[in-house]
């Protein structure tokens, strides 16, 4: 009996529980996506060939730990879904009791509603997560460009495990709520609550204007604070910005319907036509409940749009690192403290390990490279701050192992007149000799004496690495191995090479299994003290950076996506709540005489405002945020403005819009009930 | 003979289903003149408000023809109720009468944007209809500021101020002091003497009554009589209401 009751109150309130699904609908959605990663194969991919760090079980976990905070934010706009509803259906509660019904049997019929809504929202959720995963996946794939050979469905029952796990809990919360309302009730008070209406605040419309313009001043300090200091300087006039922007953004809320009230009725043609003095009081009335709300939505949603945008615009800046920083299959670099070892005793100690480079690479090169404490014959200042160096640490390598280098990635050699010195700028951005060779000052090394050959340099790689690597002076040959261990402080060893094209993943192996044994052989082959071991090879750079731009990437949407939902349905509950209120003085309206399109328009732009205020100012704000953010994010790369753009509007349409056109339908569809 | 204003013929409107049917209004039939300020009373239950809302055009009849103006209400489809409404009635009721977040002139400008009137004759309009109602002085503030009785004229000057060709009021004394009440119905005599408003109220209470030029009294949902005050004073006018009250609350007794 309570079951056909429960069910026939869901079908009958279907549009009332339009809101309370489409919340939990999206909340599952994304939650399965997130959490059933494990399963996509760039995760898979990731998992098998990252070998130095566990990318793929890092996101996994950070995931997991963002899934509980997602929870507890989705619980929360459940329960106050949830919360509004009930006050929607008072009356009909008080109805059952006054006929007879328990309230033990009360709360068990809301239970049984719940469950029924829960479960549909479950199954729906997970249907379109199920079709949002493979949706995902080909979009990941397009971004490492990769080629799906065939089309595998995607489907994890760990992860639907899960999303049923939280959901459930939330349920239960909601379960638990519920009951607890109803039998705190008292008859009386569910009976009369239609009778109770809001007390109605209304301030002066003089001190509004004030206010607005203290806003916009507040905003334009803070805009000026963030551009001119970027992002990066966190510190106490961070702090400052972070005050003034939040407090210009409350007044901007608070006074703007004053504002826009004074400013319309100074047009009699407009504020004198149809129901627009009535929407705009109404409005004005009810700011001073709904600014509060307002500025944590705009505040919400440049949340979500800056970390959908950043997180999509960062990826496509990741992109060209790849290509960057390896430009060889596979190089693997000695730190050799104390001068102990040669290249050809490296080599054997490779082999040894079980990969003779001869077998494996197509071409090779083992080279030294050096780092040096020179003593600089005039001392140099350095750009505007007055340091006077007398002496620099600096690498340097001779000119045919370089050019071995540059053989193995094709490129054409350099060649250096004799008492002059040449430079690879690497990868690393900005250093002393930049100025140094920029004042064509002379380098003294052993007995000769060299200046810079401004032909003889080049800028990008010259070896596979993980971190960046520092410029380094090119001498000629001969000079180097002569220097005496007071100038050379230390040298790298290198072996650097390109894999056979018809055994990579062969080789790969084999030489990530020799890395292991690698310094056991290498303690064989010399009495050495002490070493340091690198190995960094395209693939696993690749993985990488693939890592974190994973990691980065699905970070951002999964927060932006709940972020925007949360203040999207904060923003709608508020407004159909309101439209509640509103019921009483439509009736007005239509006994006056306004026809049914005039008030659903009415409602349909108080909507509109609700949802597009904090939107629009949430935009400019994000605007702002994400100039500076390039300015960072240039040093890196540059950011994809357009894709990033693009992305990001698109998920507002979609999420976003899909509630506020479920509030206009449901805000006309409760002033209608006249 | 000059077409009445409102011309209400075999008027029946019927609750409920077939097997089990309450006849609110059972065949009643009156017109009203322009220019007349017409009382309907009765008991509660009698079916005075379900007239009123058949003829406010916020019920529909089950048969008979409610003329307004010469047009027959009854046959216009629903968009053309909500024009109707706006532009050829005014209304007064007991509450849910002001807007609460509109100051007084605002409620009655909003009657006439409704209308879609020229916005520079609208703050004009209201002006002058404030002073006839005495209400002036309640321009600017909002409802909450002002006392029942203001609340109550200002209502009634949001009903006349697009000139309409009937204002019904219902129980517009309600909800009053009875100084109050004594005040806003001097206004409407006033109103109907001076601007020739056709004014049909609604009331069950024979002191606001006595105000009318003509009362109708129904009982369930038939004419039961009529009185015309004619030259009578209104104290004399009073007690022969009173006298219909008594006959007509004979039988059932709960009249207030």
């Amino acid at each position: 009996m309570l079951c056909k009751l429960a069910l026939r109150n869901v079908r009958r309130s279907v549009r009332d529980y339009t809101l309370y699904f489409l919340t939990l609908f999206f909340g599952v959605c994304v939650f399965y996506v997130f959490n059933s990663l494990e399963n996509q194969w760039v995760m898979r991919a990731l998992m098998e060939n990252s070998r130095n760090v566990d990318y793929a079980g890092a996101i996994v976990r950070l995931i997991d730990l963002v899934s509980v905070f997602v929870t507890a934010v989705l619980a929360f706009l459940i329960l106050y879904a949830n919360h509004f509803l009930l006050r929607r259906r008072k009356r009909e509660l008080g109805l059952y009791l006054l006929l007879g019904m328990e309230q033990r049997q009360v709360a068990f019929l809301l239970f049984l509603e719940t469950l029924v809504i829960g479960l549909a929202a479950l199954a729906a959720g997970l249907v379109l997560g199920v079709l949002l995963a493979q949706v995902l996946a080909a979009f990941t794939a397009s971004l490492f460009q990769v080629r799906v050979e065939e089309f595998t469905f995607l489907f994890s029952w760990q992860g639907v495990g899960k999303t049923a796990l939280y959901f459930g809990g939330i349920f239960l919360l909601v379960m638990l709520f519920n009951s607890l309302t109803v039998a705190r009730q008292r008859l009386i008070r569910l009976l009369e609550s239609a009778k109770k209406n809001q007390e109605l605040k209304l301030r002066s419309v003089r001190v509004s204007v004030v206010l607005f313009l203290l806003s916009l001043a507040l905003l334009g300090a803070a805009y000026a604070l963030l551009l001119r200091r970027g992002l990066l300087q966190v510190d106490r006039i961070f702090a400052l910005m972070l005050v003034l922007g939040t407090l210009g953004t409350l007044f901007f809320f608070r006074s703007l319907s004053g504002f826009l009230l004074r400013l319309v009725q100074r047009h009699k043609r407009l504020y004198l036509r149809d129901l627009n003095l009535f929407v705009l009081r109404q409005f004005s009335a009810r700011i001073t409940t709904n600014y509060l709300s307002m500025t944590v939505v705009c505040l919400l949603l440049l949340l979500a749009i800056g970390i959908t945008a950043c997180s999509v615009g960062v990826n496509n800046t990741v992109e060209d690192n790849v290509d960057r920083d390896a430009p060889l299959d596979m190089t693997l670099r000695l730190e050799d403290y104390y001068c102990d070892f040669t290249p050809e005793l490296f080599t054997q100690a490779l082999s040894a390990s079980g990969f003779p480079p001869e077998e494996h690479l197509e071409s090779y090169a083992a080279v030294t490279r050096y780092m040096l404490s020179i003593p600089l014959t005039e001392p140099v200042e350095v750009g505007s701050q007055a340091y006077v160096l007398e002496n620099i640490l600096t690498y340097a390598m001779s000119l045919s192992d370089y050019n071995a280098l540059l053989a193995l990635q094709g490129a054409e050699p350099l060649t250096l007149e004799p008492g002059t010195y040449g430079i690879a700028w690497g990868t690393e951005e900005g250093d002393v000799l930049r100025e140094l060779w920029a004042g064509g000052a002379a380098v003294t090394l052993g007995a000769g004496s060299y200046i810079p050959a401004p032909a003889a340099q080049r800028e990008g790689a010259y070896c596979t690495s993980g971190i960046p690597l520092s410029p380094m002076l090119l001498l000629p040959d001969g000079v180097l191995e002569t220097l005496d261990r007071e100038t050379v402080v230390e040298r790298f060893l290198y072996l650097a090479g390109n894999y056979r094209p018809q055994d990579r993943d062969g080789a790969e192996d084999a030489l990530w299994g020799a890395s292991d044994r690698l310094s056991d052989q290498l303690f064989q082959v010399s009495d050495s003290s002490g070493f340091g071991l690198l190995l960094n090879t395209r693939q696993d750079i690749y993985m990488e950076t693939m890592g974190t731009k994973l990691l980065v990437l699905f970070l951002g949407l999964y927060l932006g996506i709940i972020f925007l939902v949360t203040s999207a349905a904060v923003l709608a509950l508020q407004q159909l709540s309101q439209a509640a209120d509103n019921l009483a003085r439509y009736r007005i309206l239509a006994r006056l005489g306004a026809d049914e399109k005039m008030r659903d328009r009415s409602s349909d732009i108080q909507v509109l405002l609700a949802f597009l205020l904090p939107l629009s100012l949430a935009v400019v704000h994000a605007t702002v945020g994400m100039k500076a953010a390039n300015d960072v994010i240039a040093t890196v790369g540059h950011l994809d403005a357009v894709a990033s753009t693009l992305t990001t509007a698109l998920f507002i349409l979609l999420v976003y819009g899909a509630y506020f056109l479920a509030t206009c339908r449901g805000s006309r569809r409760i002033i209608r009930d006249l | 003979m000059e077409e009445p204003i409102l011309r209400v013929t075999h008027l029946q409107k019927y609750y409920g289903v077939r097997g089990n049917v309450t006849r609110a209004i059972d065949d009643l039939s009156f017109s009203v003149r322009a220019g007349e300020f017409v009382g309907i009373m009765g008991a509660s239950g009698s079916g005075k408000t379900t007239l009123l809302n058949c003829i406010a055009t916020i019920d529909a009849v089950t048969a008979g023809e409610i003329f307004i103006d010469g047009q027959d209400i009854t046959r216009l489809p629903r968009r053309a109720l909500s024009r109707f409404r706006r532009e050829r009635l005014g209304f007064v009721f007991q509450d849910c009468n002001l807007l609460d977040t509109l100051t007084g002139g605002e409620n009655i400008a909003l009657a006439l944007t409704i209308l879609r009137r020229p916005a520079g004759e609208i703050p004009r309009q209201v002006q002058e209809t404030a002073a006839l109602l005495g209400v002036s002085h309640c321009l600017d503030k909002y409802p909450y500021q002002m006392s029942g009785g203001e609340r109550q004229r200002l209502a009634a000057a949001r009903a006349i101020v697009t000139r309409p060709a009937l204002v019904l009021a219902d129980e517009p004394t309600g909800a009053l002091d009875s100084k109050s009440a004594r005040l806003l119905l001097e206004r409407f005599e006033a109103l109907n003497r001076e601007q020739n408003s056709t004014i049909l109220m609604v009331t069950h209470d024979a002191f606001t009554a006595s105000y009318c030029r003509r009362i109708l009294f129904i009982k369930d949902g038939k004419p039961f009589t009529e009185l015309v005050r004619g030259n009578d004073s209104r104290r004399a006018f009073f007690t022969k209401i009173i006298e219909v009250v008594t006959l007509l609350g004979g039988d059932s007794g709960d009249v207030v």
